[in-house]
């Protein structure tokens, strides 16, 4: 890759003036899936960016059947030797490796997929590339630093027709399809959806810079030739602002997307708060409070999110969605997950009904929550009765790890699985470039939103492609 | 084993309870001493088949492991695409293990165990109490038997000690086991249900 296409942070101005142009090509078919390779055909993968998130991708798809890593990419040679020898501890042989993106491209013909998990404003160029070079790609999210990066995605994953996964993994997570599909849409268990809440806070050790060891690091004209000013932009890009989109995306845009897809709504409305209570010389917000307006079918939504790296208290990260007759609490790790019948409402038998036909569990801590009684046993009027707990009908099914010992799925595993399978034409993409797209587009004005100090109206222009 | 070994080891080294003369047959005193009798049969038969299954299901307990499998879950009789994780016990003769893994640091740790001493009595425990438990059961030189068990639970025993106080309920529980195989033997006599009465 030559310098000449490393991505830079576009205006409001130029976008609006550029996103016109790309709306007209709305409507354009969604590639959901492909055929060329048959179920037994192995598929060969490029990894293109070999740091932490690259290691958990390589790790979910490690027992993945019929996955060969033909290539490894990475500006560094540390993790690209590492990690070709965690590739090769997987295949029993070295993958090739690559500096360049474009010297990996003209050599290797055989690649049918790539993974694509570097920095966020590498995102774009990247997948375009390998899409353009034929390859399907699974590419992490966001999609892009900049909106207008991520139109690209879509507009080149629509003109090759190949497939594009982003890594919303959360949208092939077996029990986010199940409380989506069987709860929620079949039985409508939350009733009428009025407010969701959901939060992602992280505790300051964990939101520390990156320790940089200078001698470690890459040449600093590899890192200039890539877009890194020095050693600590390349090891903490995460927090300038010219390389992603801070915490809001890094972090909230695995749950916002959660919203959008659950409610198959996009916000009207977003209005952002930020701060920098701690971290004071960083150019994103420490912490991002936000809330986004929705016009339901039901009725109005109002979404509220907040992302924190000051502390990490407040049981970490979850989505609840509240209606009239049930909440439901997800998220990642199984045990925050939990769902509360609202006493009050004609449900019980309803809900009694799901629990005998398979649909929920009574929670074990059923009946067991504290108490609103006041002591002669009455409900105090001002407070409400304590819902009953229930909980999911079961969990993320097991596989084998690298010492063969069964754990549960690694989180990314079964949107790998997704990946592959719509390669071989045997499933569709649970997130698509398209789909990826519309659920992240109002993520990227909630920064704007809390640096303007005023709410934004979404349009046309915000949201399209 | 001969019929004639049989009977002469019965007539030689155990004595006959005294039998009711046939006059006494339906006598109280007689009726008294074939109930007599029979609860002295039932008793040593009932402690050699409780000490035998106690020792054999211990050595099959050595191959014992546990595994995590899904159960998937169905709703409507439909897969959910859910899964219980449920725990399942499984024997291999892979899974082998003499002394519990958990102890076997502590066991290594003591002074008194030769070092090389260990692995011998990790590998021959689990055997030890198979065959051990299968001779009793079956009554095959109870006698030999029952002590070579009880030495096991002696050798046992001594481990617990060396554990100090998290070994002492150990220790008790085996002690029960050594008074149980004091009264087997002394009850052998009088089982006549054994496979080899010699021994």
């Amino acid at each position: 890759m030559n310098e000449s296409q490393i991505p830079s942070a576009i205006s409001r101005r130029d976008f609006i003036t550029r996103s016109a142009a790309a709306g007209m090509v709305l409507g354009a078919p969604g590639i959901l899936h492909a055929s060329s390779k048959t179920p037994s055909d192995t598929i060969n993968v490029a990894l293109v960016g070999f740091g932490l998130q690259g290691i958990v991708l390589f790790e979910a798809m490690r027992n993945v059947p019929g996955i060969r890593i033909k290539a490894v990419c990475d500006i560094w040679d540390r993790r690209r030797i590492r990690g070709s020898r965690r590739v090769r501890g997987r295949q029993g042989e070295m993958p090739n490796d690559y500096v360049d993106i474009d010297d990996m491209l003209e050599k290797e013909k055989s690649l049918d997929a790539a993974i694509v998990a570097t920095p966020d404003f590498w995102h774009a160029p990247h997948t375009v590339k390998c899409l353009e070079a034929g390859l399907h790609v699974y590419c992490e999210k966001m999609m892009a630093h900049t909106i207008e990066d991520a139109r690209k995605i879509v507009l080149a994953a629509e003109r090759t027709g190949k497939l594009c996964q982003v890594g919303h993994q959360r949208r092939s997570n077996p029990r986010y399809l199940f409380t989506l599909n069987h709860l929620i849409n079949n039985h409508n268990i939350c009733g009428q959806i009025t407010n969701i809440n959901g939060q992602w806070n992280r505790s300051l050790r964990a939101s520390q810079d990156i320790g940089v060891n200078p001698a470690a690091l890459p040449d600093p004209e590899i890192l200039k030739r890539y877009g890194y000013k020095d050693g600590h932009q390349f090891m903490n890009w995460r927090t300038y602002r010219e390389l992603s989109g801070g915490p809001i995306s890094d972090l909230g845009a695995h749950q916002i997307d959660i919203y959008n897809w659950y409610l198959d709504k996009l916000p009207k409305r977003v209005y952002a708060s930020g701060s920098n209570p701690y971290f004071k010389d960083r150019e994103h917000f420490d912490n991002v409070m936000c809330i986004f307006d929705y016009d339901t079918p039901q009725g109005e939504v109002s979404a509220f999110y907040q992302v924190l790296t000051t502390t990490g208290a407040g049981k970490g990260f979850y989505e609840t969605f509240m209606g009239t007759e049930g909440a439901l609490t997800i998220s990642e790790v199984a045990s925050s997950t939990a769902i509360y019948r609202e006493t009050g409402e004609d449900t019980e038998e309803k809900w009694m009904d799901l629990v005998a036909r398979g649909f929920l569990k009574r929670s074990s801590g059923y009946g067991s929550g504290s108490s609103d009684e006041d002591e002669e046993g009455a409900v105090a009027s001002y407070a409400s009765p304590p819902p009953e707990a229930y909980e999911l009908p079961g969990s993320m099914p097991l596989m084998p790890d690298a010492d063969g010992r069964m754990i549960p799925k690694p989180a990314h595993t079964p949107h790998l699985e997704n990946f592959f399978a719509a390669i071989r034409g045997q499933e569709s993409l649970n997130c698509d470039a398209r789909k990826a797209f519309e659920s992240e587009a109002p993520i990227f004005w909630v920064n704007p939103s809390a640096r303007l100090e005023e709410p934004i109206n979404f349009t046309q222009e915000h949201l399209s492609v | 084993m001969s019929e004639t070994t049989s009977k002469s080891n019965a007539s030689a080294d155990e004595p006959t309870p005294s039998a009711p003369a046939p006059s006494d047959c339906c006598s109280p005193a007689g009726d008294a001493a074939v109930s007599d009798k029979l609860a002295m049969v039932s008793g040593s038969v009932l402690l050699r088949v409780w000490l035998g299954v106690r020792a054999i299901q211990s050595g099959i307990e050595k191959f014992a492991t546990t595994a995590q499998v899904d159960r998937p879950q169905l709703a409507d009789g439909e897969p959910t695409g859910l899964s219980e994780t449920v725990t399942v016990k499984a024997y291999s003769l892979s899974a082998y293990q003499g002394i519990p893994p958990a102890m076997e640091d502590t066991f290594a740790d003591q002074p008194l165990i030769p070092a090389f001493m260990l692995p011998i009595y990790d590998a021959v425990l689990g055997p030890a109490l198979l065959i051990l438990g299968a001779t009793v059961l079956l009554g095959i030189a109870s006698r030999a038997s029952l002590f070579l068990l009880g030495m096991l639970y002696v050798s046992l025993t001594w481990g617990l000690i060396l554990l100090g106080s998290a070994g002492d309920a150990g220790v008790a529980w085996l002690g029960t086991h050594i008074i149980l195989i004091v009264l087997a033997l002394q009850l052998t006599r009088h089982d006549p249900l054994r496979v080899l009465k010699k021994w």
